[in-house]
């Protein structure tokens, strides 16, 4: 989070949401540090920002909520991909590589960077 | 996957709900303190901790209030689509459960179609009639004018006054006459009936209008001395005419040849029915101004008010009499007045009208309690399914919902199956063509009245279904669950049926006193002596060319020898010629009296022939009728009504007296006085329900020339069928003058179109209330077979235990007729109030009449106690051990 992180591409952020997701529900924490982990904190992002995300998406039908007991005895509210997040999350990877490996073939970097 | 997922679901169904505000601060509130949490056990001081927790957040108002934003539109459509999905679920449950009653439905179906499409056809009639706009350019800038006779009651114009309010009034920007003028055109292939009217030169400018062919009328034709001319109708000139070049009509009309110079497009007709208009001015005008032959239409300039209009007219017509001198102060105009014209011309239905659509709007409230009733008892029996329903999660609110869905549902087809109704009703009525309904074309079922109809709908939903609904789901949820008891009779429902049925009773009552009072006007009207006797008498209608017949003279030949070819008919018993017929109207004005120009009487002016005074049974009641020593060259003779005699020779013998038609008699030929050679009695000659009025009558031999205005041949049958004659005298007609159009009716045809609108309203309000009888009767009858239904087991014990069936059907009877007899005193209450809004439409009979208002009560409480007796004794036949088993 020092110097040297990146800014987030503009509409990436759902597909991480998604992606994150795609292992199982999670509050907002959880994705907020599995991200964090996850990128080893890459990029500069003010944590709260991902919950209108998340509720861009809840409002979408790509997840849905459900309030829940966390492993810490903790009320949260967890996240679940639904069906349609699935199809959305898949049309968004298909979308990100190809992105990558046009940029790719044009910056002289190996595919899948 | 976290565990504790499984709890607390978000659809609000349980537990905490997801409300878009609190949730999100309790959710970045938990980030927070997780955060906070993971920092300190790094080694971060907790207070530190905390603070950069919150650093790590970002802006956590901003943030909320952006969550917030996006959960509040995402429950907004949510909820929409949940009520959405509601509404077809509760419209595809209430499909089945009406479908599984489809004796109910039907039933009730029928209901809502007769009460809505009563008010869709009479709303029809009231719009096309009363609201609907004139088809004139700027209709509500259009006036009639009339002057005020010296009672303050308007009248026809005299022609001076016409002229000078034209010339000299500012308040117009064009005014006319307009007179029509039923006429006879010859010059196309055959002779033909026409209603023409003699118009002012600002006629076009009143009512512009733009011709198919040809053009209007210019200032020319209307100059003094122009040669005569027409416009005519599109569909006159297409159908009566030929349709042929203009240039080739030599039309006569009204004994004048005519030059046809333009068509004006169908649709336009004013007055009514116009299919000619031809200039006035050139024609032959009385100078009097006591000769009020005109009416009067015009369109206000702009920027002037009715009231301002009324005013200047008013004020010029003041100055202008007062200026006057020889003309007769009891005929000459007192003022004037401006009235708009849609009022003028549909002024006199607007109160029958407006009845009809409140006595519609009564049988609606009829079916309306009917059905609630109704509804209340099948709730009863719904107790059951509606508990199961609110057990199993639906609120109070949603099961209302869905009870008035289900009368959305049955009002809707109703109205449905109401707008088929009236478009039926206002078919049959448009046909019909009743005379006293002006702007009958202008009558349909259109998308106004549609939206009316929807309207109606929606509200009788809600009347009918409302109370049921609410009283259906109070206290479902604890009691009928529990036992699926039947319980106690009525459960608190007597009440509501008290008053629904005291309300259907109340209202049944009204419409039924109303129309008794209508029945019992009418019946009183017939039933009086009008002064002759209508039956038997056949009334031909005659117009004769003055260019084949350009003497008064030569008119008086041509219908004694008529008469004499009619009366060698056989079956004809009695024939003769009358200027005016009975009860539609004679023209009046002064007469002189005793050879004396100073002496004056106001009468009406009648040429006649004995022959007709005799087919009507004109009671002679001194002296002698006309006869052969009454020829044009003999001493001028006449009859007088007995009240003319009575008022104006009280206590002397009439007989030998001499009157004159003083102004009347130089207007049609020289004024002339005649020896009176007999008394006969009065005749309503105004109309059925007006009074009568001062007659004196002159034989036509000797006045021939009133003839030419307008003549009515009377035959009497001698075998009491006048119908069987109108062919021989049509054919006697052809012979003598193959140019003049038969028209023939009986004329107690032409009585019965003169009191149309009574009959009419009598008919219609007479069939509401019959409607409602029924209704009510219906009603009666569900709401008592439910209380037997109910009460079987409880009667059966009764009956078994020695108690007499009769006894119990009289406890039953005791019950129902309760209710009756709330609905009787509140429904007799208000129909004594009510009479008073009938004032006009009543005719020798009190608004109050006891005996109209007594007589509805009967009937209904003999209708109401056949409806309940039905299923009392129906419930008590049973044999006592099965009802108690079928528990």
């Amino acid at each position: 989070m020092g110097d040297g992180s990146l800014e987030l591409l503009k509409g990436t952020l759902d597909v991480l949401l998604l992606k994150t997701l795609s292992g199982g529900p999670l509050h907002g924490y959880a994705i907020s540090r599995l991200i964090r982990t996850a990128t080893d904190e890459a990029f500069q992002v003010d944590e709260g920002a991902l919950y209108p995300a998340l509720r861009r998406l809840e409002k979408r039908g790509l997840v849905e909520a459900e309030w829940g007991v966390t492993d810490t005895g903790r009320e949260a509210r967890f996240y679940r991909l639904t069906d349609e997040g699935q199809a959305e999350l898949a049309s968004g990877l298909r979308t990100w590589h190809r992105y990558v490996e046009a940029m790719g073939r044009v910056l002289g970097v190996p595919a899948g960077g | 996957m976290s565990p504790g997922v499984e709890g607390e679901g978000g659809d609000g169904r349980s537990g905490r709900r997801d409300d878009g505000g609190g949730d999100v601060d309790r959710e970045i509130a938990g980030h927070i303190e997780l955060r906070a949490a993971e920092l300190e056990a790094e080694g971060w001081e907790p207070d530190r901790a905390r603070e950069e927790a919150e650093r790590l957040f970002g802006d956590k108002e901003e943030i909320a209030r952006a969550c917030r934003a996006i959960a509040r539109s995402q429950q907004r459509a949510v909820r929409r689509g949940m009520m959405a999905d509601a509404f077809w679920q509760d419209l595809r449950y209430g499909v089945r459960t009406l479908l599984r009653s489809p004796g109910f439905a039907l039933v009730a179906i029928l209901t809502l179609a007769l009460g809505i499409g009563a008010n869709t056809a009479i709303f029809s009639v009231v719009r096309g009639v009363l609201l609907r706009p004139l088809p004139f350019e700027q209709p509500d800038r259009l006036v009639t004018v009339a002057e005020l006779s010296n009672k303050g009651r308007p009248m026809s114009v005299a022609w001076p006054n016409f002229t000078d309010w034209r010339a000299e009034s500012s308040s117009f920007s064009g005014l006319t006459v307009a007179d029509p003028f039923p006429t006879t055109v010859l010059g196309a292939e055959r002779p033909v009936k026409a209603e023409a009217v003699a118009v002012g030169q600002d006629f076009w400018k009143v009512f512009p209008v733009r011709p198919v062919e040809g053009r209007l009328t210019v200032p020319a034709d209307h100059a003094e001395g122009a040669a005569p001319v027409a416009v005519v109708s599109r569909s006159f000139w297409r159908n009566q005419l030929g349709g042929k070049a203009l240039g080739d009509y030599d039309l006569e009309v009204d004994g004048s040849h005519v030059r046809v110079v333009g068509v004006v497009p169908d649709g336009f007709d004013y007055p009514v029915g116009a299919q000619i208009w031809t200039p006035a001015e050139p024609q032959q005008h009385s100078d009097s101004r006591s000769a009020h032959n005109w009416k009067v239409v015009g369109r206000l300039a702009p920027g002037v008010t009715l009231d301002r209009a009324r005013q200047e007219v008013d004020a010029l017509t003041k100055r202008i009499v007062s200026g006057l001198s020889g003309e007769d102060p009891d005929f000459i105009a007192t003022g004037a007045v401006v009235t708009p014209l849609l009022e003028s011309m549909v002024g006199d239905t607007r109160r029958p009208l407006y009845l009809l659509l409140a006595a519609a709007f009564f049988v609606l409230l009829v079916a309306c309690t009917n059905l609630a009733s109704t509804l209340l008892a099948r709730g009863a029996s719904r107790e059951r399914e509606l508990a199961v329903r609110t057990a199993i999660g639906a609120g109070r609110s949603r099961i209302v919902r869905q009870l008035l869905t289900e009368s959305l549902l049955l009002a809707g087809v109703g109205a449905l199956g109401g707008v088929a109704v009236g478009i039926g009703v206002v078919h049959a009525v448009v046909a019909a063509g009743p005379a006293f309904l002006p702007r009958l074309s202008s009558v349909a079922v259109d998308g106004q009245v549609l939206v009316f109809t929807a309207t109606v709908a929606v509200v009788t939903a809600l009347l009918f279904g409302i109370l049921p609904a609410r009283r259906m789901t109070r206290g479902a949820e604890a009691d009928a669950l529990r036992t699926g008891s039947r319980g106690n009779a009525l459960d608190g429902r007597g009440g509501v049926w008290r008053f629904l049925v005291g309300v259907e009773v109340a209202l049944a009552l009204v419409l039924l006193a109303g129309s008794g009072l209508l029945v019992r006007s009418f019946r009183t009207l017939l039933s009086e002596n009008p002064g002759f006797d209508a039956h038997d008498v056949d009334v031909m209608r005659m117009s004769l060319s003055k260019i084949k017949y350009p003497t008064a003279a030569d008119h008086g030949r041509f219908y004694a020898q008529l008469i004499e070819q009619l009366k060698a008919l056989p079956g004809v018993k009695a024939a003769g010629v009358m200027s005016v017929v009975p009860t539609q109207g004679a023209p009046n004005g002064r007469l002189e009296l005793d050879g004396s120009q100073e002496k004056h009487a106001v009468g009406e002016y009648v040429a006649a022939s004995a022959g007709a005074l005799e087919a009507l049974n004109i009671q002679l009641l001194e002296g002698r009728l006309f006869d052969d020593r009454d020829g044009p060259d003999d001493e001028h003779v006449a009859v007088v009504s007995k009240s003319f005699a009575d008022q104006y020779w009280p206590g002397e013998n009439p007989v030998g007296k001499s009157v004159s038609g003083g102004g009347m008699d130089s207007f049609w030929q020289e004024r002339r006085f005649a020896r009176v050679v007999g008394v006969v009695g009065d005749v309503r000659n105004d109309g059925l329900d007006a009074s009568t009025y001062p007659t004196v009558y002159f034989p036509y031999t000797q006045r021939p020339s009133r003839l030419q205005y307008s003549a009515y041949v009377m035959v009497e049958s001698a075998n009491g069928d006048p119908a069987a004659l109108v062919g021989a005298l049509r054919a006697t007609l052809r012979s003598a003058d193959p140019d003049v159009p038969p028209e023939i009716e009986t004329l107690s045809s032409v009585l019965l179109d003169s009191v149309g609108q009574r009959r009419f309203v009598m008919f219609v309000l007479g069939g509401f209330s019959l409607t409602a009888l029924l209704l009510a009767g219906v009603g009666i009858f569900g709401v008592v077979s439910y209380t037997v239904a109910r009460r079987t087991r409880e009667m059966g014990i009764r009956v078994a235990l020695g108690a007499a069936p009769s006894s119990v059907r009289g406890a039953v009877m005791r019950h129902a007729m309760g209710m009756v007899a709330l609905g009787l005193v509140v429904g007799l209450a208000a129909a004594l109030g009510l009479g008073r809004l009938m004032h006009g439409l009543l005719y020798g009979v009190s608004a109050t009449d006891p005996l109209s208002i007594a007589s509805a009560a009967l009937v209904l409480a003999a209708v109401a106690l056949l409806a309940s007796w039905i299923p009392a004794r129906a419930g008590t036949r049973v044999d006592p051990m099965i009802t108690m088993r079928a528990e």
